[in-house]
């Protein structure tokens, strides 16, 4: 049970941790990502003489297109090594033997990452929006929604980052195998159970496909096996996986030694 | 009154092999106690229980009375400790490590700045109380860490190998701040593997080797326990052959070995009155001796007997 000081410790852990993100400039670098990708989305289209969508849900769609990306590196960056390098980098000689619960630990820590990640994509969808605003001079419901599913999913990304950094020895183990299982494993997974007559819908890559289906839904031609996920199934999907790997991480975390 | 640290029956296994054996002990209130053993002997491995880094595989230890494993917050809240040379985050600098530190254990931001100001000055921080810690050497980050342990004035400290990696000056200062402390009437619990060190400020000691307690005691208990029979003889020239061999038939010498440059080693079966004679047996018969001084302090050679009887 997490009590009252636990509470203000953990807010303590989430403020250092944040401070971290600032100073190692890995916010900075997200910042950098999202300036770059919205640079591109924006530029583009007039470089090449192409007009912008006409209606805001085509418009956000375009930038919901990498929405996954940002979450997975979102994940990589604020979660990764959150708990794995405490033990690598024996920073963890400071911190555990200060009176600290190690469940408070991990819940300031995954605080962090999480308030991370949402202002990332925040800014991401603030800036789709107020572009859609100028572009197509409206705005729907469904571009709320999209960064709805967006916050939910990322939350989910972070809470298996964390639950890899418990397990894993190494920060760079984590951080590689974090990415490859949002960019390549959870895919190949996911298109395999496809070809078996499975449906994907517990893949946290698959179900992530709401968060651009709620702005452009997905043109099934009839008697092609294409997955579409309904976003009630994927939220419990995402909340699923969040709540499992974070109370394993926790329950990780807790039980590990420092040994090194 | 709760003794600081009680310990019964502590082990802790890794697999088939055993880094602590089955631990007793117990360190009353106000002790400065060194704990003394060799590499690997399981001086860490105790310590890393006592501060609830790893969990031990029998028995229990508690700190003010409180168990570490079922209550550590608890258990850890009037201890300050200092293990191995912990790294700290290299993005903060020395005030921002121990306002962490201080804003864990809930230090209010008045006692915060004036103790932080204070550590600072102790350990030699405080022109550097700005700089990212990245920057700094291994000695800085040890005395970083003896600073982030007294921060909070806790009633015990728990300090493993303290002076590690510190120059001799720095040794020397951190051994004045454990002085300090122990004056205060801080309760100390310091690792070590030098000698010099426990005995120039510890009242009492243990020792371990192989995960097994050896002994402990007051310093003074253990000095009359050791063997302070062994001398150093140093002579002007060296003495021949037949002038050794002669020195081995004196009464009360056990064993004669030179070890160059006019150093002879002899054992002696007695204490001082057999010492005396030797030496009046020597300067009588006109060898011409410079020095005669025991070889070791009592506790290296206690340490050194004990060590060596584990080792057989």
């Amino acid at each position: 049970m997490i009590v009252g000081e636990d509470l203000r410790q953990a807010f303590v852990v989430a403020t250092y941790e944040l401070r971290k993100y600032l100073r190692s400039r890995r916010l900075i670098g997200m910042g950098v990502l999202l300036a770059l990708i919205v640079g591109l989305i924006l530029g583009l289209p007039p470089a090449l003489g192409s007009p912008y969508p006409s209606t805001p849900n085509d418009f956000v769609g375009t930038f919901a297109g990498f929405t996954s990306l940002l979450a997975v590196l979102c994940g990589v960056l604020f979660a990764a090594d959150a708990l794995c390098s405490e033990h690598e980098k024996r920073t963890g000689y400071f911190l555990f033997p200060n009176p600290v619960r190690r469940e408070t630990i991990v819940v300031g820590k995954l605080v962090a990452s999480l308030a991370a990640s949402w202002l990332i994509l925040f800014l991401y969808y603030g800036v789709a929006s107020v572009a859609a605003l100028v572009v197509t001079r409206t705005l729907s419901w469904d571009v709320g929604l999209s960064a709805a599913y967006a916050l939910v999913y990322v939350a989910c990304v972070v809470g298996i980052a964390f639950l890899l950094s418990s397990v894993l020895k190494g920060t760079i183990a984590s951080t590689v195998l974090t990415f490859f299982l949002f960019t390549l494993i959870f895919g190949i997974v996911g298109a395999l159970l496809q070809v078996g007559d499975v449906s994907p819908w517990f893949i946290p890559t698959q179900a992530a496909a709401i968060i651009s289906n709620v702005l452009s839904p997905p043109s099934v031609p009839p008697g092609f096996p294409l997955f579409v996920p309904d976003p009630p199934t994927s939220l419990a999907v995402f909340a699923g996986y969040f709540g499992v790997s974070s109370i394993l991480a926790t329950a990780l975390f807790r039980r590990r030694e420092l040994k090194t | 009154m709760t003794e600081p640290i009680a310990v019964k029956g502590l082990g802790k296994d890794y697999g088939a092999f055993t880094a602590l054996g089955a631990l007793d002990l117990a360190i009353p209130a106000g002790t400065c106690f060194g704990y003394l053993g060799p590499n690997g002997a399981g001086k860490s491995t105790t310590i890393k229980i006592l501060t609830n880094l790893i969990r031990p595989s029998r028995g229990h230890a508690t700190l003010f009375g409180v168990d570490v494993q079922r209550s550590p917050t608890q258990a850890l809240r009037k201890v300050g400790a200092v293990i191995e040379t912990p790294e700290f985050y290299g993005y903060l600098s020395p005030l921002e490590v121990l306002a962490y530190a201080g804003r864990l254990r809930g230090m209010s931001r008045t006692a915060l700045a004036s103790r932080s100001e204070a550590v600072l000055k102790t350990v030699k921080l405080t022109g550097w109380a700005d700089k990212r810690v990245e920057t700094f050497s291994k000695g800085m980050k040890q005395r970083l860490a003896v600073g982030q342990a007294l921060l909070h004035e806790p009633d015990l400290l728990i300090l493993d190998e303290p002076t590690s990696g510190l120059d001799p000056r720095g040794m020397a200062e951190v051994r004045d701040i454990v002085k300090s402390l122990k004056r205060e009437g801080r309760t100390i619990f310091m690792s070590s593997h030098l000698l010099g060190e426990v005995q120039e400020v510890c009242d009492a000691a243990a020792l371990i080797d192989h995960g097994k307690l050896l002994l402990q005691g007051t310093l003074d208990e253990l000095a009359k326990r050791a063997d302070t029979t062994a001398f150093q003889a140093t002579f002007l020239a060296p003495p021949n052959p037949d002038e050794l061999a002669w020195i081995g038939t004196l009464p009360g010498v056990k064993a004669v070995s030179p070890s160059g440059n006019g150093v002879v080693e002899i054992r002696l079966a007695d204490g001082p009155e057999a010492q005396a004679a030797v030496i009046d047996s020597i300067v009588r018969a006109g060898l011409r001796l410079t020095a005669f001084r025991p070889i070791g302090t009592a506790l290296e050679q206690l340490y050194l007997e004990q060590i060596q009887e584990t080792e057989q």
